[in-house]
């Protein structure tokens, strides 16, 4: 099926009309009219839409010349790359929390995206309309639809050629990021160089995120944050007697059955006998089922049978041994399984202090019925996060940075709790306890997280991934299965 | 800048309307003013290229 260059050109004519008359055309309207100004992205993603058009008066000029069509096609793909780019900025927000205001209950950034969407398929369904010989057969002379194209994509450049002028000036000012309402008196005019200033180029920005790597920590106690620490002993070693799959990640015990629970980096997961030297149940999980699940970093018991397991991305599964297990439906959840293991809950924690940063620990409150996270600072958000989760919904609860109490001090002007990388947590004895493999320390916090109330050095320790308690002792588990036995000290 | 671009994108409309042979002139205008538009938005977002969520 094709149309012969006549029908086409008058098809495309009106294309261009209504291209040029809707988001340019509106915009200068609701510009002048209602003081709505773009920011520095809406004038790129709103000069896209007008080349567009100016690419279609090419067309209608010189025929569907190849080059023309190239050109619509790249700046109907680059632009709908600019509005991905510019949504992602406001999409994840809380509701109506957008930038600027709706039209129709779409933002003018997410109207960008169906715009340059819907000029590809429109550039897709011409060309599938165009017949062999329409570039020889196309009219020179532009029709009466054309020439009226043409006058009006005039006017509408010309409206925004003055918008510009007054909301950005003449070069070398350039559009703002958070832009004033247009004005016809000058003196509101706001004519900024801002965009130009200094900033460091980066592909990612803020999730630039290096995932964390406990091998790479300098476990000197001397070298840490807090100035002047007492030591802890490591009073005797115990070491886990079954071989894992991967490096041990965590270390958990329940209290009520004295059963272990140990996870690995490969996704294992080992319930243990009290003797850590028995496996009870044991499954790998499938890392590429539903949600993604990075290395495992972090372990719990919620009470009863109730397995928790938490990976570096703060996605969660809990688990529970289950001897009438359906072998069929698990099969999706394990890479391996004794067969006596379901998959309760596959889930991901979601923060907002705590957000764009990885976590190595699980802790479990039991007054509280609570889950807590602490989470691994990076080069770019430095801050050591509490974060707490109702085990009801797995929603926030809280997320606090901690203060330090008197007595302890940093060991230098530019050194914070941030230097810490919590690699194991527990809550135990009305104290939440975290281990940080980076300089071998234990902080003892209050339950909430507010305040860390006491540090210790623990001198001589390799590579600890995780911290449980048993009794009045607390233990630290390392990569390699061994477990450093600590009393614990006094609140 | 934003300005600037728009004053490309008359001339180049005017010259392909009106001085047709014109047109290598014209269609270099038309690179020239998207190459502009595509730097100008890259400025905007060069501390973060790429849309900041999860890819």
């Amino acid at each position: 099926m094709t149309v012969s260059p006549d029908r086409l050109r008058s098809v495309l004519a009106w294309v261009v009309i209504i291209l040029t008359a809707g988001p340019p055309g509106v915009s200068v309207v609701l510009g002048v009219v209602y003081g709505e100004s773009p920011c520095v992205l809406c004038w790129a993603q709103r000069t896209s839409m007008i080349l567009i058009g100016l690419v279609g008066l090419f067309v209608l000029r010189y025929g569907p010349r190849p080059r023309y069509l190239g050109m619509a096609v790249l700046l109907g793909a680059w632009g709908v790359f600019m509005a991905l780019r510019h949504s992602a900025l406001h999409l994840a927000r809380d509701v109506g929390q957008g930038f600027a205001g709706p039209y129709f209950g779409v933002h003018t950034y997410v109207w960008s995206w169906v715009i340059h969407w819907t000029v590809l398929v429109v550039i897709g369904a011409l060309l599938f309309l165009l017949r062999e010989d329409s570039v020889q057969n196309w009219p020179r002379e532009p029709d009466r639809t054309g020439r009226f194209a043409l006058g009006l994509f005039v006017v509408v450049v010309g409206g925004n050629a003055f918008q510009a002028f007054a909301s950005t000036g003449p070069p070398p000012f350039i559009g703002q990021a958070d832009p004033v309402r247009f004005s016809f008196n000058p003196r509101h005019w706001v004519w900024s160089l801002g965009e130009w200033g200094p900033a460091p180029i980066s592909w990612r920005g803020s999730w630039t995120i290096a995932e964390p790597d406990p091998a790479a920590l300098d476990p000197d106690p001397a070298h840490g944050p807090l100035a002047d620490l007492p030591s802890l002993p490591v009073s005797k070693w115990e070491q886990i007697g079954v071989p894992l799959r991967g490096a041990l990640s965590d270390l958990a015990r329940d209290p009520s059955s004295g059963r272990f629970l140990a996870v690995t980096d490969r996704h294992g997961v080992y319930l243990l006998d009290s003797t850590l030297s028995r496996v009870l149940h044991h499954v790998v999980l499938d890392p590429g089922y539903s949600i993604d699940l990075s290395p495992l970093a972090g372990a719990a018991f919620l009470g009863g049978d109730t397995l928790a397991v938490l990976s570096t991305n703060k996605s969660f599964a809990l688990l529970q041994p289950n001897p009438e297990a359906d072998a069929d439906r698990e099969w999706r959840h394990f890479l391996t399984t004794d067969g006596s293991v379901s998959e309760l809950r596959l889930g991901r924690f979601a923060t907002v202090r705590a957000r764009q940063m990885y976590v190595m620990s699980l802790a479990y409150d039991p007054a509280a019925d609570e889950l807590v996270t602490v989470t691994v600072p990076s080069p770019r958000h430095r801050r050591l996060v509490v974060s707490r989760f109702a085990r009801a919904d797995f929603l926030p609860v809280s997320e606090l940075v901690p203060a330090l109490a008197g007595g302890l001090a940093p060991s230098g002007p530019e050194r914070t709790l941030a230097d810490y990388v919590v690699t194991g947590a527990v809550v135990a004895n009305g104290s939440l306890y975290a281990f940080s493999a980076a300089y071998s320390t234990l902080l003892v916090l209050d339950p909430q997280g507010r305040m860390v109330r006491a540090a210790y050095a623990i001198p001589g320790l390799q590579r600890p991934t995780g911290l449980a308690a048993r009794g009045s002792q607390l233990l630290v588990a390392q990569a390699d299965g061994r477990i450093a036995v600590l009393e614990r000290p006094a609140p | 800048m934003e300005f600037l671009n728009f004053l490309l994108i008359l001339w180049a409309a005017w010259l392909a309307w009106r001085r047709p042979e014109r047109e290598p002139l014209a269609f270099r205008l038309l690179v020239v003013s998207c190459l502009l538009m595509a730097l100008l938005f890259l400025v905007g977002t060069r501390t973060s290229l790429v849309p900041g969520v999860n890819l």
